[in-house]
């Protein structure tokens, strides 16, 4: 049952010119087996096309069309291929057309300012607008080569303070939000978006996988609002399609930016929300697909799923693609095998944590366990390095603390460790900052805080300067000014 | 979830020993406090005894005894805070010098410099940490204040208060203090030792009546003799009241820990049962399926 695969097999001569028909033998849900002849057996993922005539279900008039991608040999003549579309009314010995060639999905300038579905489709096109498509990329493509690969580091400030001082990102590198239900992911990369994307002179490209539908099309509506569309494609399989698309709609909004990087030579991003979903989606057909399941239910090749994807997220010489993923991580448990098998590809990982989101503490991002490759003093510099680093040590002890603070109570701490739980504590606060995304709830607009005030600030409560302000001070505010402000505000309501 | 699993086994071991540790200073101090209450109530008629003595001798004679005026030639103040050695007493420590701190503020709002002598570990720790020097510290005998420590504090604080403005005499003399009034409440007091406030006419009726006195060879070297012995019966009085209230401060406070310690326990382990039957119910139902994907397949 290998795959003999060959990815980016060119259309054979015969196949273009006489279509190649199959026809349906079985159908389990979103997996479907077909019979070909055998001579015109259809390459491993190549695209296959079938029509689905509506009436006969007693539906509207009109026919669906349904493209499926070969995913196994089974022998016999019989291949195993994975639906894009709900299978429904779909009937054995129904023709199935091999189109000889992958799916693909329009690329260039024309994909800017539209929304896509997996197989390239356009879905936002205005009345009587055609989208004239004038390239097209398979979505199945090998990785750059490893000489190839950017070595450069350079740091990504993105103006919110924890992420800034304590996960770093990289220009051009692979950045988690890892986090479980509810606690804030798409509310983070919304944010980033916002953030990102608006201040960004090159492209960006986000993939809808499997989130909400809702919340794509705020996101749709915001973009077109502040005119970012233009410069952004987007390509969504949410949550309500089959999981042959989550599975690939990923690696479509993925050819898109690629072919940014590689032909445009731009510096790309790319937003994911949610990897988890690509994930889960390949674990819904695996099964089927006939593959013993692994550990936690999970298909037996989730890692290789998994790097398949993350190895072509890259950047080449000179041109990047920083992207951002959201990582749903099932019942807040970080050994589960997905999330697992995410971390070991990114560059940074920022972790959001129930406890902190459960405080009201927005971002909830985790400090101590949320880390970057480049929190290293050769790339961030002494300075942000050693802060980061106390500001995590006060952390770390204020943790310990507080168990012998449950237990015996804090006026058993020694003079020192009374200081720190203080320090933590407006550290905790400090680290929550006013965002955009929350105007509308909080009503206090968002702030950007330059990476030197930030570090300022933090060695400053590290070292007591800020020993006298009071912990609600530093609630929900940006940079040092806000400081300021909120304590005499705060001075003058105690009076 | 296996992981989990371990985490919070790990923790209940260590809650667990936390626990047998606090059990045991529980009944420690459970034990000791017999003893420290019956000192209290030992030094008790001898201190009566003087200050009925230091009363009589003051209310039968107009002496103007430099123990018993106020002094105007220096503003500063002595503050002696009586604190334990050890922590694990729970508020203990941290009422009195709350306390101190107190009297330290009123002090300075009436224009006075405050001068602090510790007695106790965690008051000298306090004043240290703080960068604010002592002029007398003690430790080590919190739990059981001997007589002798007592004298060698009396002799500080009385010099200090004898000793002219230039050597850097003291006008008053504050204790600070847990007050032992019963094994579940104790309450921390300020007293000023010196000067002695004298209340005229204390006699009360139909009580014992007053004898005339007559002091020989006069009242002033009777009070010169009688005052620091006086001064060191209360101060010993205040130490032992501190022993005392300390004692059960920590028997209380190590009685809700080792009750905090248990809902930690009870807690953990309730995860800790629910991460393992999470994990068997992952490992069999990842079996079953097995099984079943290999059986149709």
């Amino acid at each position: 049952m290998t795959p003999t695969a060959k990815t980016d097999a060119p259309a054979s001569q015969e196949a273009a010119n006489t279509p190649v028909i199959g026809r349906v033998a079985r159908v389990i849900g979103p997996v479907v087996d077909i019979e070909f002849p055998a001579d015109a057996i259809p390459d491993v993922y190549n695209a296959l096309t079938v029509d689905i005539d509506l009436s006969a279900q007693g539906e509207d008039e009109g026919v669906l069309h349904m493209t499926l991608e070969v995913a196994q040999h089974l022998g016999d003549n019989m291949i195993r291929a994975i639906a894009l579309k709900p299978t429904d009314g779909l009937v054995r010995g129904a023709e199935v057309t091999d189109t000889g060639a992958p799916i693909s999905v329009p690329v260039g300038d024309v994909t800017k300012g539209h929304v896509f579905n997996v197989t390239g489709e356009v879905l936002n096109a205005k009345e009587g607008e055609t989208v004239e498509v004038t390239e097209r990329w398979p979505i199945h493509r090998k990785p750059p080569a490893f000489d190839q690969l950017e070595s450069k580091t350079q740091m990504f400030e993105t103006g919110i303070k924890s992420i800034d001082l304590l996960t770093p990102y990289v220009q051009g590198g692979k950045i988690g939000l890892f986090g479980g239900a509810g606690v804030g992911k798409t509310v983070l990369i919304q944010e980033m978006i916002y953030r990102v994307a608006n201040n960004h002179d090159g492209v960006s490209v986000f993939a809808g996988v499997g989130e909400r539908t809702r919340e794509g099309n705020d996101l749709i509506d915001e973009m077109t609002e502040s005119g970012v569309i233009n410069q952004t494609a987007l390509v969504f399989g949410q949550m309500d399609e089959p999981p042959g698309t989550r599975l690939r709609v990923a690696l479509s909004a993925l050819t898109m930016a690629e072919y940014f990087r590689d032909v445009q030579s731009q510096d790309v991003l790319l937003f994911i929300d949610n990897i988890f979903r690509f994930t889960q989606a390949g674990s819904e057909v695996s099964t089927l697909l006939g593959r013993m399941p692994s550990a936690v239910g999970y298909q037996p090749n989730l890692a290789d799923e998994m790097g398949q994807l993350q190895e072509r997220i890259t950047s080449t010489r000179g041109h990047s693609i920083t992207s951002l993923q959201a990582i749903y991580v099932p019942a807040d448990d970080y050994t589960d095998p997905a999330p697992a098998t995410t971390f070991a590809h990114l560059d940074a990982t920022t972790e959001l944590s129930r406890e902190i989101a459960s405080r009201g503490l927005y971002p909830a991002i985790d400090p101590l366990t949320s880390s970057s490759r480049i929190l290293d003093p050769r790339y961030v510099g002494a300075d942000h390095y050693s802060v980061a680093s106390d500001v995590k040590a006060i952390l770390q002890r204020n943790k310990e603390l507080q168990d012998i603070i449950a237990i015996l109570g804090v006026d058993e701490l020694s003079e020192e460790d009374k200081i720190i739980v203080a320090r933590a504590r407006k550290i905790q606060q400090f680290l929550s900052q006013n965002t955009y995304m929350a105007t509308q709830f909080t009503g206090v607009a968002g702030s950007t805080v330059p990476l030197t005030e930030t570090i300022e600030a933090f060695g400053g409560i590290v070292n007591g300067k800020y020993d006298h302000i009071s912990e609600q001070a530093f609630f929900n505010i940006g940079g040092l000014e806000d400081l300021d402000k909120a304590w005499n505000r705060i001075q003058k309501e105690i009076g | 979830m296996g992981g989990q699993q371990r985490v919070y086994r790990q923790r209940i071991r260590s809650t667990q020993s936390l626990k047998k540790i606090f059990r045991a200073m529980e009944l420690i101090a459970a034990s000791r406090i017999g003893k420290a209450r019956d000192r209290v109530t030992a030094a008790a008629p001898y201190s009566r005894a003087i200050t009925r003595a230091i009363s009589a001798v003051a209310t039968h004679s107009s002496v103007d005894h430099p123990l018993t005026t106020e002094r105007t030639d220096t503003n500063r103040v002595a503050v002696l805070v009586i604190t334990a050695d050890r922590g694990m007493a729970g508020a203990y420590s941290a009422n009195v010098l709350r306390e101190g701190e107190r009297l330290a503020e009123r002090l300075r709002g009436e224009g006075k410099e405050v001068v602090p002598f510790a007695f106790g570990r965690r008051g000298v720790g306090y004043f240290k940490f703080r960068k604010r020097e002592l002029a007398g510290e003690w430790q080590g005998e919190s739990d059981a204040p001997t007589l002798a420590t007592a004298q060698e504090i009396a002799r500080a604080l009385y010099g200090a208060f004898t000793a002219s403005a230039e050597e850097g005499g003291v006008s008053e003399l504050h204790i600070v203090y847990t007050h032992f009034s019963s094994m579940v409440s104790q309450e921390p007091r300020v007293i000023r030792l010196l000067p002695i406030e004298l209340v005229s006419g204390v006699a009360e009726p139909g009580e014992d009546v007053e004898p005339l006195y007559e002091f020989e060879p006069s009242a002033e070297q009777v009070l010169d003799a009688l005052l620091p012995r006086y001064i060191e019966s209360r101060i010993h009085a205040c130490m032992l009241q501190g022993a005392a209230s300390e004692l059960a401060n920590r028997q209380r406070a190590m009685h809700t820990a080792v009750e905090n310690a248990e809902d930690i326990i009870r807690q953990y382990t309730r995860l800790a049962n629910s991460a393992r039957q999470a994990e068997i119910t992952q490992e069999i139902s990842e079996i079953v399926s097995g099984a079943d994907a290999l059986a149709a397949s």
